[in-house]
């Protein structure tokens, strides 16, 4: 992306540079990515929270609701003493907040180049942009949540510290990381092809019970586990579950190895997708 | 300075189309304004386009050596949902504005005029006030080149007063590269020409020879379709058809009489469009006599 972004302007030779107020003289390409940056972060975050109604209000209830949901439905099927070592509710919170931070990768994604179109009339701009800014704002603002729900559990008495505060933020760093390279995949492949889009947001709600979300996976049978443990969704959450409550018992063949082989895979293929299909991004 | 090189564009749907533009190879120097024209469709804003490095070139390569804004118009730019402020202070961080956004967003807010709207989203702006915000936020930043798509069409009269006098307050600092079917604001403000018709682009030292040119072939195609129109048509009538006759000979005696004329020094491809208009119009004449023995 870099190569383009000085299409600003090339180093001139007959460059009238007189009376510039606005500093328009030749900025280096990291220069101008970086005030992109900043730029549609500025503007994503005041339309996050502040262009709808309550938006503040919703990014708080809407987990809170879920969560609650699914405590009720939880606890009506069976018992909440399934889990070995681990408090069922907070179990089930890092799980969702979790699986959520990977899901707004994939499911916002696709609409990220589309909601930006307008500003592709700046050639400073680049679909890749887009699609960053809004993950890592969407990153940004699902652990400021997640921190407010831990400070409640807290103050309600619960015992939701972690126990090994390192595992438990590289895990959560790992599956934003995760979130981010399914994002450029399916940014690209959903913009150049809507029938992704459908497919994928068809996807999510499986993948919230595959990936052992609201159901711990320990108790399934070993062939059928074989299976769900190719979804990489799994790993992360029983790192990062595992990094909360110290005895707790991860899904047989966890590995961050696998996890991290799927994320920086995803991670190039989605940069690679936006190399070669900026162009056609930008005409759609 | 802008040099384009050998550029081609075709834009892909799901099978290949036609190209759009091809093999453009001009020069356009730093310092003079350069009107486009053409009929609809014939690649104006798709050429404003790859100069403004929104798309690029299937093939090819354009090299700016100025500063040149974004296409000026009523397509894009703006984000609907957000307030023409918070639009303009996005495009003043875009292009590095960063500690004088203040200064710019004044600078838009006085020359826009739009008042109170200024802090509404931009999807409750007529037309006008739009292409006003667009045109302010331009002007706010110095670029060597501007870019107009018909920036100015929808404005009203004082508006567009307004735009010629900013840019001819611009005339030494910075140019204008135009689209525009006003001929009045082309001749205006602009000193050379480009005419683009079938993918391919001519470049006419004088903004008149274009728009002339251009005007040459759009009659002829005028009249070509009319004729056309006659001989698939079975309620044609005689007179209709002499009437017809009358006016393409007019438009041949016109053309050939403008060859004529034309002085011994202009250069041989500049003839040569002339030449052709020539030929196109005897073609249609010739056309039009058959129609009219026909008949009888």
């Amino acid at each position: 992306m870099a190569s383009d972004m000085n299409g600003d302007m090339t180093p001139p030779s007959n460059h009238s540079s007189g009376n510039n107020k606005s500093g328009h003289k030749a900025r280096s390409a990291w220069a101008v990515t970086r005030s992109v940056w900043f730029a549609m972060f500025m503007r994503e975050a005041i339309g996050r929270t502040m262009t709808d109604r309550m938006g503040w209000f919703w990014m708080i209830a809407e987990p809170s609701l879920m969560l609650l949901v699914m405590i009720g439905i939880r606890s009506f099927i069976r018992g909440d003493k399934l889990i070995v070592n681990a408090p069922f509710i907070p179990w089930m919170l890092v799980g969702m907040m979790g699986f959520f931070l990977v899901r707004e990768g994939l499911t916002q994604g696709s609409g990220a180049i589309n909601a930006n179109r307008a500003l592709f009339a700046y050639r400073q701009v680049q679909p890749v942009d887009g699609v960053l800014i809004r993950n890592f704002l969407d990153g940004l603002l699902r652990t400021l949540i997640f921190l407010l729900f831990m400070l409640g559990a807290l103050m309600l008495g619960t015992d939701f510290r972690p126990d090994s505060g390192f595992q438990a933020i590289s895990g959560w760093l790992s599956l934003w990381a995760l979130g981010l390279g399914f994002s450029l995949v399916v940014s690209v492949a959903g913009t150049l092809v809507p029938e992704v889009t459908k497919v994928v947001r068809m996807l999510s709600m499986p993948l919230l019970i595959l990936s052992g979300v609201i159901m711990p996976l320990n108790h399934l049978p070993h062939y059928l586990l074989e299976y769900l443990m190719l979804n990489p969704i799994v790993h992360g959450l029983e790192y990062t579950r595992h990094g909360f409550f110290e005895g707790y018992k991860v899904v047989h063949g966890t590995s961050m190895l696998y996890f991290w082989s799927w994320t920086l895979g995803m991670l190039a293929l989605g940069l690679l997708m936006h190399v070669r299909f900026k162009e056609r991004l930008k005409a759609q | 300075m802008i040099e384009i090189k050998h550029v081609y564009k075709r834009y892909y749907t799901h099978r290949a189309t036609d190209w759009v533009l091809q093999d453009i190879d001009l020069t356009i120097p730093s310092g003079v304004s350069v009107g486009l024209v053409g009929g609809n469709g014939a690649g104006k804003s798709t050429l404003l386009r790859l100069i403004a490095g929104m798309d690029s070139p299937t093939r090819g390569e354009i090299k700016r050596h100025s500063s040149v804004s974004w296409p000026i118009g009523l397509a894009g730019g703006f984000q609907g949902s957000m307030t023409g402020r918070q639009n303009v202070k996005f495009v003043a961080r875009v292009h590095g504005g960063h500690g004088n956004e203040a200064e710019i967003i004044r600078r838009v807010e006085a020359f826009a005029e739009i008042g109170p709207a200024f802090d509404q989203p931009i999807k409750t702006y007529s037309s006008g006030m739009r292409s006003r915000l667009n045109f302010g936020l331009s002007l706010a930043f110095d670029f060597d080149i501007y870019l107009s798509d018909e920036a100015t069409s929808v404005g009203d009269r004082a508006f567009k007063a307004k735009a010629s006098k900013a840019f001819k307050d611009k005339v030494g600092k910075a140019s204008l590269i135009m689209v525009s079917h006003g001929v009045g604001v082309l001749r205006e403000l602009c000193q050379a020409g480009i005419y683009l018709r079938d993918g391919r682009a001519h470049w006419y030292d004088d903004i008149n020879d274009a728009i002339d040119a251009y005007h040459n072939d759009s009659d002829a195609h005028v009249l070509e379709r009319k004729l056309h129109q006659l001989t698939n048509s079975k309620m044609t009538s005689l007179m209709q058809a002499q009437v017809f006759h009358q006016e393409a000979k007019a438009h041949f005696d016109s053309l050939q009489i403008a060859l004529e004329q034309l002085p011994q020094d202009i250069q041989p491809r500049e003839r040569q469009a002339s030449v052709q208009a020539v030929n196109e119009a005897r073609e249609t004449l010739h056309g039009a006599r058959r129609l009219v023995q026909k008949l009888k």
